[in-house]
Parts: structure tokens; C-alpha cells; sequence
């Protein structure tokens, strides 16, 4: 794996997230002003799918679900969050949107055990 | 013969003892039909699905036991669970659907969870309580979610995939243990290789549901079903033998069916079911009410849902192999169908007749003798089953089946229950 284009950026609308699978790999691009980030599609916190209940607006992703947010920029917990997001690098080349993708992130999540199995 | 008064109508016909026939209020009366969803329902292994009709992880299927909420499971690790459907929180229904996948999220809820609709407290396919909305907001530290879990019931899968659960934490038997030797006539039928649902429908009769069960417990009504009648009705039908077991259940033996008798029907042999011979027929009637019925090529399970002391679901399933060629389950399908599908040539009669049972014995009918009385060597025609079945219930309920304002008591002891007894005219 490597760098891979994944469209225009004309494809991608301002504030919109918009999910690709990139060689089986799911991933979401956010655009904000003329950057793009590029982010699994689960939510850390409870795996839910950012594409459908993610809101980006001014730079923040807020997961509607329960409101954990994130600075776009870095991937910086804010507000509700207590995880940061994990990002792809991304490069634009004129207006080719370039994703660097080596292996499939993905976060961790708790899982609890029964207490009598 | 003399027709009866009001009198003698209500006395037991002469001749016939205690254990011979029941009163009819145990199929009617309310206070006993409450009684029973306690003391009977809610303390038995209940088989409430199989587990073909939740095969992926995060799969679910809802019933109710008891007129308690249940639902079924898979988690990721591919166990079939079972637990209250009832949320920790307020006490709302966690989930409404029959049936589908929590793999995908709700409105309000994430995926691989299962959603209270309400709240939006989530709990994890472990029946942990995974997510409280505004948790620190509303509880600061008084509350923890370890505290919140669902209610795990005891559950098992068994017996060809069939899953079992059981209300009462103090069931101290395994279903195995339970069910016995009732279940070993079919054992290495239905455990040889995996099985399938292919058919279900339902049926809300207005009658008790141990009317039913008695219908699939006594073959004297064979003159009921005319293709039984055409199929079977021969030496080999007459002389198979019911069996009792311990905890009310109860097998009919096999005999050979005679599909070609039949106009329209044909064989079964193409597509038996493992180490079955060919058009054999056994079934199972499990207390308090389930049936397991094999016809060489298909298995029928009929699970019970007592919704009132005159009211029934009865949910019939048909099952072949997982393994099936198309081919091989279009047969069985047409052999199930053609027999046990709401227009085959068995099924719709038996529903007739208790519907028939229960327009005599709904809730304000005057009570009335029903007759268990034929003794016939516990041959298919033998009232034996049902005898059976109600010295277990009596035993339950504390209740007398021929009085049910009396405390249980054995019936006669030269009366056959257990044991087969040839009886001198």
C-alpha cells in the first residue's frame, strides 16, 4: 500500500464527509476550507458510523450521537471526547485528493467479559 | 342411551376413577391459568427458537415467557445468549422488532448494541450495560454501569439447535437432564449434522394451550385426519406404544407411513433425516408445550405462547439440513407443506377441533368432565399420554386435574401411568 487517489476535491463538498472504500479499506474524508482529512469511519467512542451522524463545521467533527468532538486539524480530543481520532496523511496535488493508506486503522474497543462463562 | 339433567351431566360417568378425566376449569378459569404462567411456565426449560433464525453475531429474536419479555442473542463470539427484554433503567421494552441484527445501528443507538429506544442506554450482546446517556451529569459517581447490566436468564442450545431458556435461576437440571429419555428416539436424527428453519407461521387459537398440547399427545383423534386415516390405520399404526417420562413428557412411537396410499403423495425415503428409516414418524411432546414431530423427511416443532386461559400462539416451525441441495429442500418443503403447511392435510383439522374445544370451554362455560380415560395397553390409541402429562402438572400446581379446588393427590395406584399395564376388560 501506498499513496493512493481517492478523487477531486471538487468530489468532496465544504464541511461534507463522504466515505470511500479504498482497496476494501473503509475510509472517511472531511473537508473543511480547502483541507481534507482522511479518518476510519467508526466513532472511537462507540463505533458509530461517522459518515451518517458525523457534523464538521469550522475546522470541529461532532458525533451526533454523543456529541464527542474533534479538531479536524489535528484530531485533538474536544468537548465530550476522551479519544483522540486516528487520521490517514493526506496530500492534495492540485486537485487530486492523495491518501497514504498502509494498513487498516482501527481503534480499540472495550469489550467486557460475562460474568459466569 | 339415556341422555343426562344438569345433575348427572355434571357427575363422572360410572366406571371411570380419578385420573380418568379432568375438570374442565383447569382449561378455563383465570385464577388457574395465572397460577400456572408462575408455577409451571416460568420454572420449565422453554424452547423459544433455533438458532438457524439467528445465525450471525448480533442477530436477536424476541418472544415473551410467561408474558415476561426475552430476547436471544448472538454475540461476537458467536453464543446464543438470553435475557430480559427489559431495560434496567424504566422498565421499557428494550426491543420491539421479532427479529433482525444489531450489527448496524438505531436512531438512537451505536452499533453492535442493543438500544433502549427510550433513554438511549445501550447494553453489549453480553448483556453488559456498555453506555448511560449524560452518566456524570445525572449519577456523578453514585452509580455504576457494572450495577445496570441486563437479567441474564439460563439458556441453553440443544437438541438439533433448538434454543432453551428457562425464568427460574434455580433449575438445577440441564435441559439434557430435563428432557431425558424422552428425547433419544431423535436424538441422532436431529444432532447427526446441522439443521434449518424453512417454514414458520402462526396460529392465535381461542383455546387453552394444553388443548393443544393434549391433541398432540393423544392419536385417538386420528379419525379427525382423513390422510392419517388412508396412511396409516394398519397393524404397524396400532400397536406403537406411548412412553412416559419423567417431568410430564411424553413419545409416540414409530411406525411406517404409507405415503402411497395417499393420492398426490408420494415417498419420503429420498430425503430422510440421518439414521432415520425410511418414512418412519416419532414424536415428542415436552412439558408444558412443545412438540417435536419427524415425518422421515421434515421436522415440525410446534412452540407454545399461553396468551390467556382461553387464548394460544402456537408458532410452527418446519426444519430440514442445513446441508440441503436446492433440490433436496424443495422436497422436504413440499413434504412438510402438503402435510403441516396452513393449507396441508393435517394441521388446519387439529386447529378446528380445539377451537371447537375452546368455544365449550372459554372462561365463563360451566365446568365439565372431559374424559382421559382409554386404556389401551399404551398403545396409539391409549389415553396414557395425557394421564401422564396431568400428574405432572397436578404435581406443579398442587392441584387435583378431576378437582382443582382440592390439593394434588395420586391417582389410584393400579391406575397406569408410568409402567405398561395390559388392563382385563
Amino acid at each position: 500500500m501506498s499513496w493512493k487517489r481517492i478523487c477531486s476535491l471538487g468530489d468532496l463538498q465544504q464541511d461534507g464527509l463522504r466515505q470511500f472504500d479504498v482497496d476494501g479499506i473503509p475510509i472517511v474524508l472531511a473537508r473543511f476550507d480547502d483541507e481534507v482529512r482522511a479518518i476510519p469511519p467508526a466513532c472511537p467512542h462507540m463505533e458509530e458510523p461517522l459518515a451518517q451522524s458525523g457534523l464538521c463545521s469550522g475546522g470541529m467533527l461532532t458525533c451526533t450521537k454523543h456529541l464527542w468532538q474533534w479538531d479536524l486539524r489535528t484530531g485533538e480530543e474536544r468537548g465530550d471526547a476522551e479519544k483522540p481520532l486516528l487520521m490517514y496523511d493526506v496530500k492534495l496535488e492540485g486537485d487530486d485528493v492523495h491518501v497514504f493508506v498502509e494498513h487498516e486503522l482501527e481503534y480499540e474497543y472495550e469489550e467486557e467479559d460475562d460474568d459466569d462463562d | 342411551m339415556p341422555t343426562r339433567n344438569a345433575q348427572t351431566w355434571r357427575e363422572p360417568p360410572k366406571g371411570l376413577r380419578q385420573g380418568e378425566w379432568i375438570d374442565s376449569r383447569i382449561y378455563s378459569d383465570s385464577e388457574i391459568f395465572e397460577e400456572e404462567l408462575s408455577k409451571v411456565w416460568k420454572k420449565c426449560w422453554i424452547a423459544v427458537c433455533h438458532e438457524s433464525e439467528l445465525p450471525e453475531p448480533y442477530d436477536f429474536r424476541t418472544m415473551t415467557i410467561a408474558r415476561e419479555p426475552v430476547i436471544v442473542t448472538r454475540g461476537p463470539d458467536k453464543k446464543v445468549r438470553a435475557f430480559l427484554n427489559v431495560c434496567p433503567h424504566r422498565g421499557n421494552m428494550i426491543e420491539m422488532r421479532p427479529s433482525g441484527s444489531f450489527k448496524e445501528g438505531t436512531p438512537s443507538g451505536n452499533p453492535k448494541h442493543m438500544t433502549c429506544m427510550f433513554h438511549a442506554w445501550q447494553f453489549d450482546m453480553k448483556g453488559n450495560c456498555a453506555y448511560i446517556s449524560r452518566e456524570k451529569e445525572g449519577y456523578q459517581d453514585r452509580l455504576s454501569r457494572k450495577d445496570v447490566g441486563l437479567r441474564k436468564l439460563k439458556c441453553e442450545v440443544y437438541f438439533g439447535g433448538f434454543v432453551w431458556v428457562c425464568l427460574d435461576d434455580e433449575m438445577d437440571m440441564s435441559v439434557a437432564e430435563w428432557g431425558g429419555q424422552a428425547f433419544d428416539c431423535l436424538q441422532k436424527a436431529v444432532d447427526e449434522e446441522p439443521l434449518e428453519v424453512f417454514h414458520y407461521h402462526k396460529a392465535i387459537i381461542p383455546c387453552n394451550y394444553k388443548l393443544w398440547h393434549d391433541t398432540n399427545s393423544e392419536f385417538y383423534h386420528d379419525y379427525l385426519h382423513y390422510h392419517n386415516r388412508i396412511t396409516g390405520f394398519n397393524d404397524e399404526y396400532f400397536a406403537r406404544k406411548n412412553s412416559s417420562y419423567d417431568n410430564g413428557h411424553v413419545v409416540v412411537g414409530s411406525f411406517k407411513v404409507r405415503y402411497d396410499q395417499y393420492k398426490g403423495f408420494d415417498s419420503r425415503a429420498d430425503v430422510s433425516f440421518p439414521h432415520m428409516e425410511e418414512n418412519a414418524w416419532y414424536m415428542i411432546d415436552m412439558f408444558p408445550g412443545i412438540n417435536f414431530n419427524l415425518r422421515g423427511s421434515a421436522l415440525r416443532c410446534d412452540l407454545m405462547t399461553p396468551l390467556g386461559p382461553n387464548e394460544v400462539m402456537i408458532e410452527f416451525r418446519g426444519l430440514g439440513l442445513k446441508s440441503d441441495t436446492p433440490e433436496q429442500r424443495e422436497a422436504r418443503i413440499e413434504h412438510h407443506n402438503s402435510i403441516w403447511g396452513p393449507f396441508g392435510r393435517n394441521l388446519h383439522e387439529d386447529l378446528i377441533a380445539v377451537s371447537g374445544q375452546g368455544g365449550a370451554m372459554h372462561e365463563m362455560a360451566e365446568p365439565r368432565r372431559i374424559l382421559h380415560g382409554r386404556h389401551e395397553n399404551h398403545t396409539i390409541h391409549d389415553e396414557v399420554g395425557m394421564r401422564h402429562f396431568y400428574d405432572t402438572w397436578g404435581k406443579m400446581m398442587n392441584r387435583l386435574p378431576s378437582d382443582p379446588t382440592k390439593p394434588y393427590a395420586p391417582p389410584p395406584d393400579d391406575l397406569e401411568l408410568e409402567e405398561p399395564v395390559a388392563r382385563t376388560a
